[in-house]
């Protein structure tokens, strides 16, 4: 199966942003906003690969 | 603070109007197309997906599970983040196959009408109750606003009006296969009319509930619970299940899949999408946890899910509550209009067109019109019925749980279409009838018969759900591997999943042409109909009406059905497609259809990496060389259909392989049909020397063959044919020439014996006739012998000349360097062509200056003459002029030949100095004589130029001019000295 290179990339920073961002979300001194935060960060990486994405038109 | 009934009713029929406005300036082409067409529209208009479960639902959910809110935005965000995975595959397939939702496309790839019915049965049974909770989203947030306000009467009153905007808009006469760019835009200006009103209210909270981030930040401070809640989210439990909810509700939810593959514009709107979507969820998202804590903050009692609604409310901020009334309206108009349309769609295609279908006589287009605004007028009603269940109905909390829940029974069927070719129609039913049966019992039926009030800890939604998903995976996936794969089945899986290239076998079909494809289709359809479909599915193909190439048939007829599809739903376009378009035969041994597969490949190519990306370069590096292989090279099916169409062959044949690829040899014009017919059935494989005319040319060609085995199937002798096609009419002409040398060759020595045998008697008889001269003067016997001298002289003369002419042609032949009289050349080369019959049809004139001369051999001179006038001869019609002058210009002699003759073609005119170039037919010349004249003035130091035509308003005659370097006598050395 053909997965492009950019959304492995993507999967993969997906998957260690979500280990490493949960406890830094749930810290009780943390603001209530943090996980927008990640949000932003991931929509802004997702840009990027889809940039790269090659259209085939299949 | 309570607002006037008058006020709510006119603004939410004002904002409705709006978007009829916006809806009917688009349709009339008042907004530019750059907008219209702009992805960020199409990325608005997915934001339909943010319902009233966005908008108002997602506020309690907050106060319920925390941060488990974001769990809906996550999962269709994730859907979008992931597209390639998912969503990009399907949109090739709906756009391919013009499936316009999601039970077309289990209808299509499951190849059953059931398959279809049962999508569209159990997608309405869930999503009625989401249109019944947008309509008591609208009509409870209006009821709060205005307490006095019958909610029954505002619910009836919007939901007239969203019913005559779908009808008005949703529902053309080509609905169900085009995009409705009014309906786009109406709804791409609610999603923007949503986040505004939600961000505004947000920002409100915040600054208006708080002072500021930092107020909000202290009064968290003092409530540790809120924050505990907060932070308590349980990511392994029902926050998983509600994200792969939604992430199927992408696809599953019958208004997501209308907008995602409906709407499209490309996949490059879709690439846009991919992180648009996700950023407008994620805005949407933002405010939501400011407008909980500023309504807890407020003390309000109002139900928590509609304090979006009543902040401004409780604030004092009367425009606030307006706009957020008027997002409420957005999302929940937005959801209803294009859930009914595709539902619509969904009920005409698989509900009402297997039972009942449009006479042939009748206008076919406006039978499905007024079934769709009947069907359109009647979800939406249904939804109002189930609104208007007794007050003890559950939240709407569960009523959206329960609808998402059910859409999640079609993700394994989903799945499958992309990613598991052996899942079948038996698997795909039994596994949504398992899992919708569990939900129906557990989820959905409690809805009705609880008699007190439901909560979700009750229905335990999140077990049921993972219970009913689980079932009807497993159930799916054993019956499939149990049961048997129809070879429709297979064929129709291998269309659609992903990176496989099988395609079904070539067949030939029954209609040979496109207007039997209409005379087909005419019965069922009548003949408007027909005729519309096959001339929109032949303009789609740019193909001709005239084509009858059975690869380009099989092209229409696919089309023809992808086109009905997105009329009539894929089963009864099948239906009518398979019953009046069918194959001749339909074979499992034939070969495949590899100009598909072909195609496929180079479409695909740039997803290709290593191993496979290395093959796909190794194929092209062969194909290569087959296509610039220096011989015609055509490639056939066992069927006689062309495959392969070289470049060569393109210019022997002068056809192009656009043309012929995917035709029968049967349809080949002559003389190709014949030549490759007869040699196709020869028992030999190598068959020489064919001679044919194509364009008024003789042409010969080497014919070789080669079957190509069958990989598998023995029943069949041979998989094709490969046939080379070697022109040799070159090398036929060479061949000619080589042999006309000789045998000249020849001629040339027997006429130099011979000449050589003949001088010596003539010599006898002149010897003879000088005596008789000399001794009988003054008689008639004097004059008898002075005629047989001058006759004799005559002979010797001719005898010379032509002794001369052939020992120049030899190899060994020392040339002289002499003083050569052009006058002296030009005379005994006119002697010597009038020997030949043919010139004594012609006037040959001669115009010399005396004073010309040349230095060189003067046999080489006659032999230019010669070949000179051969040409200007050949060239000349009869009682043509030839005119030989020569005339001395400064240094130089200009000799010229003149012919008023046919002439020279431009297109040949800078070859006829090449080697074996000749316009003559095989065996007559050897396309030597002007290159041996080149040759040889270039030799003599001289430069030779043609000008054709001589006669320009004709377009006739040939002068041929060449320049040598004059001879002058050099000055006696005494007569120099004595003239300084």
């Amino acid at each position: 199966m053909y997965i492009p290179r950019p959304l492995l990339i993507l999967l993969i920073i997906l998957y260690l942003l979500f280990l490493l961002s949960v406890d830094w979300i749930n810290q009780m001194e943390g603001t209530w906003y943090r996980p927008f935060l990640v949000g932003f960060l991931i929509i802004a990486i997702a840009s990027w690969t889809h940039r790269e994405q090659d259209s085939d038109e299949l | 603070m309570n607002y006037e009934l008058t006020t709510i009713i006119g603004l939410g029929s004002g904002y409705l109007v709006l978007l009829f406005g916006i809806a009917f300036a688009t349709e009339r082409g008042w907004i530019p197309q750059r907008y219209v067409r702009h992805p960020a529209v199409y990325v608005l208009s997915l934001g339909v997906f943010a319902s009233v479960w966005a908008y108002y639902t997602s506020v309690g959910n907050a106060l319920d599970s925390g941060y488990g809110y974001l769990a809906n935005s996550i999962g269709i965000s994730l859907a979008f983040l992931l597209s390639p995975l998912l969503l990009r595959p399907l949109l090739n397939l709906t756009q391919t196959y013009q499936l316009s939702s999601l039970a077309d496309l289990m209808a299509f790839r499951y190849r059953s009408p059931w398959a279809g019915t049962v999508t569209t049965l159990v997608t309405l049974v869930g999503v009625i109750p989401l249109i019944a909770l947008q309509i008591r989203a609208v009509a409870e947030t209006a009821d709060i606003l205005s307490p006095e306000a019958s909610r029954g009467s505002l619910a009836t009153g919007f939901c007239v009006m969203i019913t005559l905007f779908s009808i008005l808009f949703g529902s053309s006469q080509q609905a169900g296969r085009t995009r409705h760019d009014g309906l786009v835009m109406a709804i791409a200006f609610e999603s923007l009319v949503k986040l505004a009103a939600f961000l505004i209210v947000g920002l409100f909270a915040i600054y208006g509930g708080f002072g500021g981030f930092s107020g909000l930040d202290n009064w968290l401070q003092t409530q540790p619970d809120l924050l505990e809640s907060l932070r308590s989210t349980n990511y392994f439990s029902a926050f998983h299940l509600t994200t792969l909810m939604f992430f199927s509700a992408a696809v599953a939810m019958p208004h997501m899949f209308y907008v995602t593959f409906n709407a499209n514009r490309g996949q490059g709107s879709l690439a846009f999408a991919s992180w648009g979507l996700p950023l407008y969820f994620l805005l949407i998202s933002l405010p939501i946890l400011p407008i909980l804590w500023a309504g807890i903050q407020s003390g309000s009692t109002v139900q928590t899910d509609y304090l979006p609604v009543v902040i401004g409310v409780e604030y004092g901020k009367p425009l606030l509550t307006i706009l957020a009334y008027l997002g409420g309206l957005s999302a929940a108009s937005g959801l209803i209009i294009v859930i009914t349309l595709a539902l619509a769609n969904m009920c005409l295609n698989h509900l009402i067109l297997p039972v009942t279908q449009p006479d042939a006589k009748s206008d076919i287009y406006r039978w499905l019109m007024w079934r769709r605004r009947i069907l359109i007028t009647a979800l939406i009603w249904s939804g109002f019925l189930f609104y208007s269940l007794p007050e003890e109905n559950p939240s709407i909390q569960i009523i959206g749980i329960v609808a998402f829940t059910g859409g999640m029974q079609f993700l394994p069927g989903i799945i499958a279409i992309l990613y598991w070719p052996a899942g079948n129609r038996k698997g795909f039913l039994s596994g949504l009838s398992v899992g919708v049966l569990i939900w129906l019992i557990y989820l959905m039926l409690p809805i009705f018969t609880a008699s007190n009030p439901l909560s979700l800890a009750a229905i335990n939604w999140s077990g049921v759900g993972i219970v009913s998903l689980i079932a009807n995976t497993l159930t799916f996936a054993l019956i499939s591997m149990l049961s048997q794969t129809s070879d429709e089945e297979r064929s129709s899986a291998d269309s659609c999943t992903l990176d496989t290239i099988k395609r079904r076998k070539r067949s030939g079909l029954v209609a040979k042409s496109p207007s039997e494809f209409i005379k087909s289709l005419s019965k069922p359809l009548g003949n408007i109909t027909a005729t519309r479909e096959v001339m929109q599915a032949l303009q789609d193909l740019n193909i001709d009406i005239e084509d009858r190439r059975p690869y380009a048939l099989r092209r229409l007829r696919g089309r023809l059905e992808a086109n009905l599809s997105g009329l009539l739903g894929p089963s009864i376009a099948r239906e009518l497609i398979d019953g009046y378009l069918p194959y001749s035969i339909v074979s499992q041994h034939g070969s495949s259809d590899l100009n598909v597969i072909e195609s496929r490949i180079e479409a695909y190519r740039s997803n290709l990496s290593g191993m496979a990306a290395d093959l796909d370069n190794l194929r092209r590096y062969h194909r290569q060389i087959l296509l610039d292989l220096p011989l015609g090279v055509c490639s056939l099916s066992s069927d006689n259909e062309v495959l392969m169409w070289n470049r060569a062959m393109e210019e022997f044949t002068g056809i192009n392989s656009a043309e012929v690829l995917g035709s029968q040899i049967a349809d080949l014009h002559e003389p190709w049909l014949s030549l490759f017919s007869n040699f196709i059935e020869e028992d030999a494989n190598h068959s020489f020397k064919h001679y044919f005319e194509l364009d008024g040319h003789k042409k010969s060609v080497n014919l070789h063959k080669a079957l190509i085995e069958t990989s598998g199937a023995p029943e069949l002798n041979h998989e094709g044919m490969i046939m080379l096609l070697e022109d040799i009419t070159e090398t036929e002409i060479l061949e000619a020439g080589l042999t006309h040398s000789e045998r000249l060759a020849s001629i040339g020595r027997l006429a130099a014996g011979v000449a050589h045998e003949i001088g010596n008697p003539i010599t006898g008889i002149a010897c003879l006739a000088q005596i008789i001269r000399d001794e009988y003067t003054d008689t008639e016997l004097n004059k008898l012998a002075r005629q047989i001298i001058e006759q004799t002289d005559r002979t010797s003369k001719i005898l010379q000349a032509l002794v001369n002419f052939a020992h120049a042609g030899t190899n060994n032949t020392q040339y002289a360097d002499e003083v050569v009289s052009v006058a002296a050349c030009m005379e005994e080369a006119k002697t010597l062509i009038s020997l030949d019959k043919k010139s004594k049809e012609l006037e040959f004139v001669v115009e010399c200056d005396s004073e010309a001369r040349i230095r060189g051999d003067s046999q080489r001179l006659l032999q230019v003459l010669i070949n000179l006038i051969n040409n200007a001869r050949d060239a000349s019609q009869f009682n043509g002029r030839i005119v030989l002058q020569a005339s001395v210009e400064g240094n130089q002699v200009r000799i010229t030949v003149t012919d008023d003759g046919i002439g020279i073609p431009a297109a040949i005119r800078d070859r006829v100095f090449d080697p074996f170039f000749t316009t003559k037919e095989a065996g007559e010349g050897t396309g030597l004589g002007l290159s041996l004249v080149f040759s040889i003035v270039e030799d003599l130091d001289g430069d030779i130029d043609i000008i054709s035509p001589v006669d320009k308003s004709r377009g006739t005659g040939t002068q041929v001019i060449i320049r040598f370097p004059c001879y002058h006598d050099e000055p006696d050395p005494a007569q120099k000295a004595s003239n300084p």
